[in-house]
């Protein structure tokens, strides 16, 4: 599945905020509609199997930062959706400090060489 | 927590969780499908990208499942199938292992339940640590107190927020309405604060208040127990206001108290209560001993303060009372009396007094019997162990975690434990069943039959404490080999470990059962002891019963009632005698009198008290115990008559030393008539066979006449059989007589020394129980060693070896674990022992008799255990032996 450009791995825990932040701008949203959404923002960058969402969405479930209904398609088929809970929001908040924070951190430490990626 | 909480919701909402979660994939696929025909792929094209975008299917399916639910208790249930599985295949070795968990854990079962009920359980009553009882000791009884006391305890409101009293729970005369056949009912008289100070609601109408004390006599009300409403009322609410009569008293009943109170006493459950201003007592009388106080503490007032208190508050009430008394030795024993303040949440139980040390006993001695089956269990365990190394080598090699080996061992010792449980408790209840048999009729029953959840729960933990106890060491062992190694060698490596091991615990076996058989020993001893005591007199199947008779009535009546009744009496048929003796032997009562005797040191200053029978003719020939010297009681002896007495030896010895002969002796309890003694009759111990037997005098009934007494039969027919016929003339003699069960005396000697009966006998079937543990425990490890030696017995028999000796290798091999477990365990149960020494009668606590026995029986066990594997040693044929490597 070679298209040219490197792929990254999905680093730990990153997959959690991807999904955490696109619910949040995208609103409600089923599986397949938020596997596109990630696949199309990092352009191809990530390889990523679909099916490797679910576990990730059931893991935030069950932490409480979404919650799920049943519900139709934009082709009225009955599917699942997903939703930011207010905990969601408030995590998503964290973690991009967080995440900002040691991204700044990395470059300090990064800034001689060339851009890794 | 919430993760946990839906994780557990979605271990059990599995199937419908699964559907959805197809459904979800589905309809992703089918939207992803439907993406790529659109961009111009056909459907088949498209359904296989789809897929390939997803990953696999399943893998997310099962990743999701094992995120979803609780992946340990899944690995756990397969754990238990397996464990399942492999107790299912060695069926010998499970019932073994259950079986001996089971005794174990049913004998602490039952015995804590006993000890629960009577020694822990709490009454059911507000605040019950503040609780305590005064417990008047002395020379005059015990437990109960004079209304005066109570009067002025009741003012030390620095010492208590409240103090109420109460009597003995008594079986009285019940009837409702307008004299309907009379029944039985237990009856507490308390003051009237009773419920308020306990914090005890009413279930229906009301309780007693203060204002039901005011006067003697003057409030004539019942409150009824929510048990006995329900039983005898039906739980009818238009039993309030109907009017009872119990003994003489008409009462209209006010109320029932709530639901679950019985009262203070443990062992007994009133009825029906009834103030206590109805008692027909001399409310003034500091010698009338009717009431047993308890009271309230304030918080922040402990109890040794409060005893202290007491103290001086006692002997000032005594000094006022007796102080000035003439009579010294009365003095003397009045002043001489005292007054325990005890904890009283736990409530009163005549039967925790006597029953407390033999059960803190039985529940060591039960302690020791769940050691020694968990070592048995523990034993066996390894053994298996050692037959599975090579399974388990297999299954280390294949990549099982050492973690995982040993979790699924603990699971297995976990079931054993549990199913070892399960019938524990069933055998606990029929063993406390069995104990309560040992008590007497007269201590009542505080042990509920209903299964009780501190009990329940304390099986449970004792069980879980048994499977750590033999699980753990097996389940490190048996994981802790070479996997290699063993495979390659083909047998089990570290053997000689294991077998180790296992002797350690067969010592601990032995020490064990060393203990409870010294304990039951001495039990046994003790018990012989006490039943060898010379009673004085041979016809201990006599029955005895007592009769009591109002004590209003006057000498003539009771004279009259009485030899009416024992002319009918003598009239059954299949009885050849009777006599009658107060208070008689063998049913509770004491009576005592101050006496001089002319010609006694003793007595020149001051009288000499000596315990009193006034007894009817024929009683020392009923009993079978002719005078020594002299003569018994005739008719002649009438009240009209010369006063006589008979003197007993201890009499003799204590007031009779010297020169002239006892029969030309007089004694005196007025100080003006002197008494001639015209016979001397052995010791009798009238109260029981631990009995100190002191000075005693009879004198006949005709000239001392009692209102109460024990009759006694002599009769070819038996107990049972006269028992109806005995009741039916002790109806005829009206409600306001009263008897008790008809019993031999032999029945009623047993019945005093229950708790040595108990104590013996229940120490022996646990000493039996830990015997036939290690028995089991030694023939287990000389079978194997025997069977592991078996190529080197047969070579040495080859090279000559006699069979005496080979069969005297292994023999020794036991005797010497036997040895190393009397090391051990004898010089435990003799530091041990000291602690049973005060319920030992007669024997020392080092009993030379026990512990000599106590090793020989362990070493008899020891060759019997081991005489199988060493004859089958010993009878080894080399050839076949050696022929089979």
């Amino acid at each position: 599945m070679s298209t040219g450009t490197a792929k990254t791995d999905i680093l730990q825990g990153t997959l959690d905020l991807m999904v955490l932040r696109t619910l949040e701008t995208l609103g409600p949203q089923h599986g397949f509609g938020l596997a596109k959404r990630i696949q199309q923002i990092s352009a191809g960058a990530l390889d990523l199997n679909q099916g490797t969402l679910y576990p990730a969405l059931l893991r935030l479930e069950q932490r409480g930062w979404v919650r799920s209904s049943w519900g139709a398609s934009e082709s009225n088929r009955r599917a699942k959706f997903y939703e930011l809970t207010r905990a969601g929001r408030r995590q998503i908040e964290r973690e991009s400090e967080d995440w900002e924070r040691t991204v700044a951190l990395m470059a300090r430490f990064l800034r001689p060489a060339e851009p890794a990626e | 927590m919430i993760a946990f909480w839906k994780r557990l919701m979605a271990f059990f909402g599995g199937a419908r969780l699964d559907n959805d979660l197809d459904e979800e994939i589905a309809a992703h696929l089918a939207m992803q499908e439907e993406e790529f025909r659109q961009r111009g792929m056909n459907a088949a094209e498209a359904r296989a990208a789809a897929r390939r975008e997803f990953g696999g299917v399943t893998q997310t399916a099962e990743i999701y499942r094992e995120k979803r639910g609780l992946p340990w208790v899944e690995t756990a249930a397969k754990d238990v199938r397996y464990a399942l599985r492999g107790l299912g295949r060695n069926r010998g070795f499970t019932a073994a292992a259950v079986l001996s968990l089971a005794l174990g854990i049913g004998a602490n079962t039952a015995i804590f339940s006993m000890y629960h009920a009577l020694l822990l359980q709490r009454l059911p009553v507000k605040h019950p640590e503040q609780l305590v009882t005064l417990y008047r000791t002395g020379g005059w009884g015990r437990g109960y107190s004079s209304y005066p006391l109570y009067q002025e305890i009741r003012k030390r409101s620095d010492l208590f927020s409240a103090v109420f009293g109460r009597t003995s729970i008594d079986k009285t005369q019940f009837r409702t309405g307008n004299g309907d056949r009379p029944e039985k009912a237990q009856l507490e008289v308390v003051t009237s604060n009773y419920f308020s100070v306990l914090g005890v609601t009413s279930a229906l109408g009301r309780l007693f208040t203060d204002d039901d004390d005011r006067t003697p006599k003057a409030h004539p009300f019942a409150v009824l127990s929510y048990d006995f409403w329900k039983r005898r009322f039906g739980g009818d609410t238009a039993v309030l206001g109907q009017t009872v009569t119990v003994d003489q008293d008409r009462l209209t009943v006010i109320g029932v108290a709530a639901r679950g109170f019985r009262g203070v006493d443990v062992d007994h459950h009133p009825d029906l209560w009834e103030p206590a201003s109805m008692e027909d007592v001399d409310f003034a009388d500091a010698n009338t001993n009717w009431l047993w106080i308890l009271a309230r503490r304030l918080p922040n007032v402990p109890v040794n303060k409060v005893q202290a208190a007491v103290d001086v508050l006692f002997e000032q009430h005594l000094t006022a009372i007796y102080g000035n008394h003439p009579n010294a030795a009365y003095r003397k024993t009045a002043m001489d009396q005292h007054i325990e303040v005890r904890e009283g949440g736990v409530g009163l139980s005549g039967l925790r007094d006597n029953f407390e040390t033999p059960l803190t006993i039985l529940m060591a001695a039960v302690g020791l019997v769940l050691l020694a089956s968990c070592a048995n269990v523990a034993n066996l365990l390894l053994a298996r162990g050692a037959a599975r190394q090579k399974e388990i080598a297999v299954r280390l090699s294949l990549g099982a975690t050492r973690l995982r080996l040993m979790r699924q061992a603990l699971i297995e010792s976990l079931l054993l434990a549990l199913a070892g449980s399960t019938i524990g408790i069933l055998l606990a209840w029929w063993g406390e069943r069995g104990v309560v048999r040992f008590l007497p009729a007269s201590s009542g029953d505080p042990f509920d039959a209903a299964p009780n959840l501190t009990v329940l729960a304390f099986a449970i933990a004792i069980a879980i404490l048994a499977a750590a106890l033999f699980g753990l060491a097996p389940a490190w062992r048996s994981s802790a080999i070479d996997p290699a190694e063993c495979i390659k060698s083909g047998g089990p490596s570290g053997a000689s470990h294991h077998s180790a091991f296992r002797q350690v615990l067969v010592i601990a076996q032995v020490a064990f059962s060393v203990m409870l058989v010294a304990l039951a020993g001495l039990f046994g001893h003790s018990l012989a002891t006490l039943r060898s005591v010379d009673m004085g007199f041979r016809n201990q199947n006599l029955i005895a019963f007592s009769l009591e008779m109002p004590m209003s009535w006057k000498a003539p009546q009771t004279t009259a009632v009485r030899e009416g009744f024992l002319a009918r009496m003598q009239a059954l048929p299949g009885v050849s005698l009777v006599s009658f003796g107060a208070p008689g032997p063998f049913l509770g009562g004491h009576s005592s009198s101050a006496i001089k005797v002319p010609g006694s040191e003793l007595t020149a200053h001051e009288p000499g008290w000596v315990n009193m029978q006034q007894i009817a003719p024929q009683y020392f020939d009923i009993l079978g115990a002719a005078p020594l010297l002299g003569r018994e009681f005739t008719p002649s002896d009438t009240a009209a008559a010369p006063k006589v007495a008979i003197v007993n030896q201890a009499f003799v010895r204590t007031f009779l030393p010297g020169e002239a002969h006892p029969l030309n002796r007089v004694l005196t309890f007025d100080q003006t008539t002197l008494v001639p003694i015209v016979g001397v009759v052995h010791d009798i111990p009238h109260q029981g066979l631990r009995e100190k037997i002191g000075p005693t005098v009879y004198v006949p009934i005709a000239q001392s006449p009692t209102f109460f007494g024990a009759v006694l039969l002599r009769a070819g027919a038996s107990r049972e059989s006269l028992a109806p016929a005995i009741r039916r003339e002790v109806d005829k003699l009206g409600s306001d007589v009263s008897a008790s069960d008809p019993k031999t005396i032999r029945q009623r000697i047993d019945e005093s020394i229950f708790q040595d009966r108990l104590v013996a006998t229940v120490g022996g079937f646990f000493g039996a129980l830990a015997l036939l543990l290690a028995a089991i425990g030694l023939y287990g490890v000389m079978a194997y060693s025997a069977a592991r030696r078996a190529r080197e017995i047969g070579i040495r028999i080859a090279m000559g070896a006699r069979r005496g000796a080979v069969l005297w290798m292994v023999l020794r091999g036991s005797l010497v674990l036997v040895i190393a477990g009397l090391a051990i365990g004898v010089p435990v149960s003799l530091l041990a022992a000291r602690r049973v020494a005060p319920v030992l009668f007669g024997i020392r606590a080092d009993d030379a008799l026990t512990f000599v026995s106590t090793a020989c029986v362990l070493l008899a066990v020891g060759v019997a255990a081991a005489f199988l594997p060493a004859r089958r040693a010993a009878s080894l044929e080399p050839m076949r032996v050696l022929r089979q490597e």
